[in-house]
Order: structure tokens, then C-alpha cells, then sequence
């Protein structure tokens, strides 16, 4: 489903020296597969993530998707992240909508549905996530947890074929991860194809088709959450679990 | 003379009084259009300096609009307005549309630096948010950005309006009677300054304390937006 190709991220420093933070990584992602990316800060996987919808442009290789080189200027990159979703780590909702608004605006003024269509799915999709009741609040008043299942539900209006996340609970308190992680099992339970960076090691060996191990803007590993967990192969992975399980 | 007399000499006599309306007339005439025109100006030249390519580097556009800013910023108000009046414009001799002219030009420069730093202050989440949707730059500008960004823009724009309102005091260099000169007229009528002069700055005290009071009932309004 989505295919990268060496794919490389530089970003120029005001001393201008270069930091190279993707080092040529090439990765097949298929349909229905939940990737969970785990690794130390600073070790790319967040530019990774962002290279996918092209909020990085990549410096260079290229990402395949669906058939498309999104990374070709000729791509209308807008039509491509219609049908990817993407959560971030602050939620980003729109703070001068109601949730209500939130979740209806991409799908009306991009034509997807109209006006009713989208209400009536946004209904839905707040029921599944019980806060119905907030449809008609501004973000201001909301909690982080209920913040972020909001955030995911508006990706979710727009019908994506594959959900990116981006760290989604790193910005929650502990009591409220659980909430949004419950939503995210759902999520994957129903299909979904998801990438997720996150340092929820427990999300991963649960909810993981494949587990990924980035640092100094390579993946090191890849496996199995079973066996990524258990039976780990570098040193550098093994020293990295020693230090958050 | 007494107090009282210097006061009639000053206001009442020769309906004097008329004079000072007048003035004011013609400062508010000059500062509403140029406010107006800055209004417009500054908007179209602070997105033309925050507008670059999918791969963040300034277009023409930018360059366009920093020259114009460090042009206005770089030169004095008063040679702006002698040179709109004495060549770019020599042909006109409608003093006023000149100074609102002159005055516009300026003031957008000024309010374009606002705007810029208004949108500016909006976490860039948004922005990203909106595009990761599959909405496009200008779609998410508008619906997202810009509603976000008034409320960040409406104080010191009022800001700015205040300083425009003084300003206008210079006019008097293209012979315009504004509220400035009158008093100054009245003074060398009459060989005494102090009334006229005085009377003057209690009057741009007064316009600008109202406007001062309705700029905070804005700005309370548009917080308690935010308190909802």
C-alpha cells in the first residue's frame, strides 16, 4: 500500500552544517498492517511519520502510494491526504470550531459529503467514542484524552484508507492514555491500517502486526512484537528495551 | 488680558470655533481613509511576505513585499507625504486625497508587520492539521488561521489607528487645514499660543480617549470568546 524508497531527510542548520535525519530507509507498508515504530528522541522516526503525508518534504527517494510517487511535484499531494489520516501528539484541533465543526469541515468544503452526510457520521463516530455530548464545545473546554479520541474521530470522517500517528499520547496524563488507546485498538480491530510512533511498549506487543526499531535515522530492526520483544538482535535494541520495559 | 478673554479671542471670536470642527473634520477625514487603505494594504502584503513554496522558500511575492516595508519603514512620514505631493501626485490638488493616500501607504507597511506577526502566533499545529486533511494552504488560512489570528491582531492594530490619528498633524506641510494647523493659524491671529495650542491637544485627548474605551470593549469581547 505504501512502498518508501530510499528515503532520505536532511535539514540545513542555521550554522549551516547539515543534519541528517533519515538515512535512506526503504520500507514496504501492505493493507491491514499496523506498524508500531519505537525508538530513542531524536532518532527520526517522528520525520519518518511525516514523510508519509509529506508534512516533511523528503530531500530524497521517493514514497509510493497506492500506485502514486507522492514525492513527484506532478502529485496533487491534498488528494493524497485525503484518504491518510493523521493524529499528532498536541491533538491540533481547530480551536475556533466546536467539535462538531471540527470533524464536519474538511469532509463538506472538500466535497466528500455534504453537509448532513458528514453530521450524521460524525454522530456516529462520537457515539463510538462517547463524547456525543461535547459535539457542540469548543476544544478550549475538553481534557487531552478527550481531546485526542476527538482529534482521531475527525481523521476518521474523512473515510482515510491508512491512519498515521504521530506519538498520540506522549502529550496525555497517565490516567488519560488509556482512553485514547482503547480507540486505537478499536481502530486496528476493525481493520485499519495504521503507523504508529509511540513509546507505548505495551500498544505495540498488543496491537502490532510489526514492530520497528529506529536510531540515527535507520530502522535496525524489524519483527514480530513477539520476537522483537523477546528475542532482540543488535545491542542497540537490547539496550534500548533494558532501559523502557 | 484675563483668562476669559484670551478664551473668547481664541474659540469664540470671529466664530472661531467653526475653525477647530473643521480641522478635526479634516484630521478624522484623513485618518479614516488611510486607516481603510492601510487596513487593505497591510493584509495583502503581510500574506504576500508569509507566502513561500511547498518546500519553504520565499517567492517574488516576498521579495516585492519586504522592499515595500523596508522603503516605508526606512523613510520619514512627512517626506512621504511631500514627495506624494509634489511629484507622484503634483498633478492633484486634492490635498486630502493625497494625504490619505500618503498616510495609507505608510500605515500598511505598519499594519502589514501586525497581521504578519498576528498569523505568526497561531501554533503552527493548525496549519498542519488543516493540510494533513487534505485542505489546501488557502483553505486552511481561511477557515483556520485567520479566525485564530484577529484576535491577535485587533489590539495593536487599534494600536496602530491611535498613532495614524496624530500623525495626520503633519498635513499642514501640503497646506491642509487639519485640527494642528488651525490651532497653530489661530495662534499667530491672535499673538497668543497658549489657548489655541491647549485647546488642540485637549481635543486629540478626547477623540482618542473614546477610542481608547471602545478598542477595550473589543478586546474584552473577543477574550471571552475565549472563556467559553
Amino acid at each position: 500500500m505504501i512502498t518508501v524508497k530510499d528515503l532520505c531527510k536532511e535539514f540545513k542548520n542555521p550554522d549551516k552544517s547539515v543534519n541528517k535525519v533519515l538515512k535512506g530507509i526503504n520500507y514496504e507498508i501492505n493493507k491491514g498492517e499496523k506498524i508500531v515504530v519505537v525508538g530513542p528522541s531524536g532518532s527520526g522516526k517522528s520525520t519518518f511519520l511525516r514523510c508519509l503525508n509529506l508534512l516533511e518534504r523528503p530531500t530524497s527517494g521517493h514514497i509510493i502510494f497506492d500506485g502514486l510517487d507522492i514525492t513527484d511535484r506532478k502529485t496533487d499531494i491534498n488528494k493524497v491526504r485525503e484518504r491518510m489520516g493523521m493524529v499528532f501528539q498536541n491533538f491540533n484541533l481547530f480551536n475556533n470550531l466546536t467539535v462538531m465543526d471540527n470533524l464536519t469541515l474538511a469532509p463538506v468544503k472538500l466535497k466528500i459529503m455534504n453537509e448532513t452526510e458528514a453530521k450524521e457520521k460524525a454522530t456516529e463516530l462520537l457515539k463510538r467514542v462517547n463524547l456525543l455530548d461535547k459535539a457542540d464545545v469548543y476544544p478550549a473546554s475538553l481534557s487531552g484524552g478527550q481531546k485526542q479520541r476527538i482529534a482521531i474521530v475527525r481523521s476518521l470522517c474523512m473515510n482515510p484508507e491508512v491512519m498515521l500517528f504521530d506519538e498520540p499520547t506522549s502529550a496525555l496524563d497517565p490516567e488519560m492514555v488509556g482512553e485514547v488507546l482503547d480507540v486505537m485498538k478499536q481502530l486496528a480491530d476493525d481493520g485499519m491500517t495504521m503507523v504508529v510512533v509511540t513509546h507505548e511498549m505495551g500498544f505495540a506487543r498488543e496491537v502490532a502486526t510489526k514492530v520497528l526499531f529506529m536510531d540515527y535515522g535507520n530502522i535496525l530492526e524489524e519483527n514480530t512484537p513477539q520476537e522483537f520483544f523477546s528475542n532482540p538482535q543488535s545491542d542497540r535494541l537490547k539496550e534500548f528495551l533494558s532501559k523502557v520495559l | 488680558m484675563t483668562l476669559y478673554e484670551r478664551f473668547v479671542a481664541a474659540f469664540i471670536a470671529s466664530d472661531r470655533w467653526k475653525l477647530y470642527i473643521s480641522g478635526v473634520g479634516i484630521t478624522l477625514e484623513i485618518a479614516l481613509f488611510a486607516g481603510i487603505l492601510g487596513m487593505l494594504i497591510g493584509n495583502v502584503v503581510a500574506l504576500m511576505k508569509l507566502s513561500q513554496t511547498e518546500d519553504g522558500k520565499p517567492t517574488i511575492l516576498n521579495y516585492i513585499a519586504t522592499f515595500y516595508v523596508d522603503i516605508i519603514r526606512g523613510t520619514p512620514s512627512v517626506l512621504q507625504l511631500l514627495i506624494m505631493w509634489f511629484i507622484i501626485m503634483a498633478s492633484s490638488n486634492n490635498g486630502i486625497l493625497v494625504a490619505s493616500l500618503s498616510f495609507g501607504i505608510n500605515s500598511g507597511a505598519y499594519v502589514s508587520e501586525i497581521v504578519r506577526a498576528g498569523i505568526l502566533a497561531v501554533d503552527k499545529g493548525q496549519m498542519e492539521a488543516g493540510r494533513s486533511l487534505g485542505l489546501s494552504k488557502a483553505a486552511t488560512m481561511y477557515h483556520i488561521i485567520l479566525p485564530q489570528a484577529i484576535k491577535n491582531i485587533i489590539p495593536p492594530l487599534g494600536n496602530e489607528f491611535i498613532t495614524l490619528i496624530k500623525e495626520t498633524a503633519i498635513v499642514g506641510y501640503v497646506s491642509l487645514s487639519d485640527l494642528t494647523r488651525v490651532a497653530n493659524q489661530v495662534a499667530s491671529r491672535t499673538y497668543d499660543a497658549f489657548m489655541p495650542l491647549i485647546g488642540a491637544a485637549v481635543i486629540y485627548f478626547i477623540i482618542i480617549k473614546i477610542l481608547t474605551i471602545l478598542l477595550g470593549v473589543i478586546e474584552r469581547r473577543l477574550r471571552k470568546v475565549d472563556n467559553r
